[in-house]
């Protein structure tokens, strides 16, 4: 993962500024069975009571990790039924990395946080029309479609 | 020039200082070879 990923200098600073980082081997017990470890690089985000609420199995471009980041941060407070905090999050994948692999799901839980905060179903159909135009492609604009029918 | 990332090695203490700090933890699981 180092070789790919860590050396840069944008990615370091971003960890060591919003996350506790903790490097084990793949094989390190109990962690390695309580996390379902099967294959490195394994990259787990925990909130700070070591629940799980992101993962990536296998290397990730440099340029996909910040976004990884904060996506992960967003979905700790998604989780957490915290969704104008998520909101938030989910945005800031979307304005500064909105070509990234995590931008699909960012708009995903960005639109069903938004119909969790006020019951309205608008922003359910909101997301499947962006889903559509920005990221046809995507796994996550399949499991929108339901939204084009409300 | 950033410096390294100073990664904890023991999972309880990274649940201690996460829950000091009020951050999240970063685990990556690899490979030593």
């Amino acid at each position: 993962m180092e070789s790919v990923t860590f050396p840069k200098d944008e990615v370091v600073n971003f960890v060591m500024k919003n996350f506790v980082p903790l490097r084990l081997a793949h094989d390190t017990q109990p962690h390695a069975t309580d996390f379902n470890v099967k294959w490195t690089p394994t990259i787990v985000i925990l909130d700070s009571r070591g629940k799980e609420h992101h993962r990536i199995v296998g290397f990730m471009r440099g340029d996909e990790f910040i976004p990884f980041l904060i996506l992960g941060m967003g979905k700790i407070h998604y989780d957490n039924g915290e969704y104008e905090v998520a909101i938030n999050y989910f945005n800031q994948v979307l304005q500064d990395y909105p070509n990234s692999g995590s931008a699909p799901e960012a708009v995903f839980l960005r639109g069903v946080s938004s119909f969790k905060k006020t019951n309205e179903t608008e922003p359910l159909k909101e997301t499947y029309k962006l889903l559509t135009e920005k990221y046809p492609d995507s796994d996550w604009t399949k499991r929108a479609f339901p939204y084009s029918l409300l | 020039m950033a410096e390294k990332i100073k990664w904890e090695s023991d999972f309880n203490q990274a649940l201690e200082r996460a829950a000091s700090e009020q951050r999240p933890i970063l685990v990556d699981f690899f490979n030593p070879g």
